[in-house]
């Protein structure tokens, strides 16, 4: 029983990380209707420059707002630069598009830095408190923190504050917005800063796990992508839930499932994709798609 | 000078054009409808007013040119346009629908008391407030979207087809509230109707289209009175 609770706060833990860009993707998505191929890369090198500023003498906890800050900016950027000017493109161009940012990013932040993984610090103690006989590391609790106030205050922003309302104003209803004074365009910019934003925050809290190199996050966009399917795609809590929950299945099937241990777990990412797919193609929390006709 | 003023405005969409030449005027707190049977170009030109088609020719907003304007800006300087079909985002509450047309006021205040307006007229948006506006009956998006557009606290109010699809009742109460709004708060309305006889009753002054032109304008109380008119043009 302890064994088994301690694996579910570990993977509560990574299940957070995966919340973060799986929220990221579905920022997107339902801004422009696509999932970003290079959401995962473009967390994999803010998390390099996080290590960077941390490389240069700047303690952790500066870095990382500092980070996220400058994510929030490439984010705008990229979606100014790149997308913006073949925003009217088929579908099939922009996700083009994306994967070749992806394969963009990868290739800068390995010119750069090199393939060789690198540690990176963790700001949470490797030491394990008692819990009433659950040993739980403090790194775990740590992320499941960070990853918890993250997702809140996007939370706050989306549903509590005038930008978070014209900001999904703007990815449902563009035509409906402008014709209340929202300036629609810049919308969409906003909703790429802050994906990027959350993502980063993803890359930095599973570098230490990891170590950090520029194919750190290749499985995890795996993980994410399972967990806005599992959530329904469109559905911000759904991502945060199927984060979880893909967090958690994972963990346990790798600690419980003899044939699974650390080597499959992938597939068993890959299995909840085609799983849910398959089954329950809306998620969890995704709505039927209706169109009138 | 009028509040808003088309010179000779020609629009379409891609090669086919809609619009061969509309000019007309909207004074300052009146009412002007737009008649006409459908493909006329009433909404094209609703649309044009607020950049949703390009367009040749002159658009003046309170003297100033809307040419190259985009809507965003165009809205802002005070024009609340209520589409064909509404524009409700069904993705968001009645609430948060409202909010979307008072986002941009300073005037905390007075947006208060304009609340209190909405819910006056729309007692049944108060108490549907939390819920999702995709739970909405025909007529009720109608209010909403009324609502909205008064919460922008327009100058001027274009409104598309208010009447499409309602009941008579409804259409009845919509438009005296329609009406209530031009006297007491001032702001001027360019209505696009199906149903001429409903709108002239509102109107002073009235635009028939035909197929991309003026056909005919008038005050309201003539075009009214006209028996030829109101056979060719109006259908009833």
């Amino acid at each position: 029983m302890q064994e088994f609770l301690q694996q579910l706060v570990g993977g509560l833990a990574i299940g957070g990380i995966f919340a973060s860009l799986a929220l990221a993707l579905v920022l997107i998505y339902n801004a422009m209707g696509l999932v970003n191929f290079a959401q995962g890369e473009m967390a994999m090198l803010a998390t390099f420059v996080a290590y960077a500023l941390v490389s240069q003498g700047m303690s952790y906890w500066i870095a990382f707002p500092v980070t996220l800050v400058l994510a929030f900016a490439g984010g705008i950027g990229v979606q100014r630069l790149v997308i913006k000017p073949v925003e009217r493109a088929p579908i099939l161009t922009l996700v083009i598009i994306t994967l070749g940012l992806a394969t963009l990013v990868n290739g800068l932040a390995g010119f750069i830095w090199g393939y060789v993984p690198r540690s990176f610090p963790s700001p949470f103690s490797s030491d394990s408190v008692d819990l009433v006989g659950v040993f739980v590391s403090y790194r775990d609790l740590g992320v499941i923190a960070v990853s918890g106030i993250v997702l809140l205050a996007v939370y706050l922003l989306l549903q509590r504050t005038t930008v978070g309302l014209t900001l999904r104003a703007a990815a449902h209803h563009p035509e409906a917005s402008r014709l209340l004074g929202v300036h629609v365009s810049w919308m969409l910019a906003l909703g790429w800063g802050l994906a990027s934003a959350v993502g980063a925050v993803s890359g930095i809290m599973v570098a230490p796990i990891l170590l950090l190199e520029p194919n750190m996050m290749q499985s995890i966009i795996i993980y994410a992508f399972a967990a806005a399917v599992l959530g329904g795609i469109e559905s911000p809590p759904g991502a945060v839930v199927g984060g979880l929950i893909v967090g958690v299945t994972i963990n346990l099937a790798g600690a419980y499932l003899p044939f699974v241990g650390g080597d499959l777990q992938l597939a068993v990412g890959l299995a909840i994709i085609i799983g849910v797919l398959i089954l329950k193609p809306n998620g969890l929390f995704g709505r039927a798609a209706v169109r009138r006709v | 000078m009028a509040l808003l003023e088309l010179e000779e405005v020609r629009a379409g969409y891609g090669p086919t054009s809609v619009l061969h030449g509309i000019s007309l005027e909207v004074p300052e707190g009146g009412v002007v409808s737009l008649l006409g049977a459908n493909g006329a170009g009433k909404t094209t030109t609703l649309r044009a007013i607020t950049g949703g088609v390009r367009w040749t020719g002159d658009i003046r907003f309170r003297g100033h040119s809307l040419r190259r304007m985009a809507t965003e800006e165009i809205v802002r300087r005070g024009i609340a346009h209520v589409p064909e079909g509404r524009g409700i985002c069904t993705e968001l509450t009645v609430d948060e629908n409202l909010r979307l047309g008072s986002h941009l006021r300073r005037d905390g205040p007075e947006v208060k008391k304009d609340y209190d307006r909405v819910f006056e007229y729309f007692p049944v948006l108060k108490q549907r407030r939390r819920l999702s506006a995709s739970t909405l009956s025909g007529g009720e998006q109608q209010m909403l979207a009324l609502a909205r557009a008064f919460l922008m606290r327009p100058k001027l109010m274009l409104l598309d087809e208010p009447s499409l699809g309602l009941a008579p009742i409804i259409v009845r109460s919509i438009f005296e509230i329609i009406r209530s709004i031009n006297e007491t708060s001032q702001v001027a309305v360019l209505l696009v109707e199906q149903n001429a006889r409903i709108a002239l009753d509102l109107s002073m002054t009235a635009y028939v289209l035909e197929v991309g032109r003026v056909a005919v304008h008038g005050a309201a109380a003539e075009l009214r009175g006209d028996d030829s008119v109101r056979r060719s043009y109006l259908g009833y």
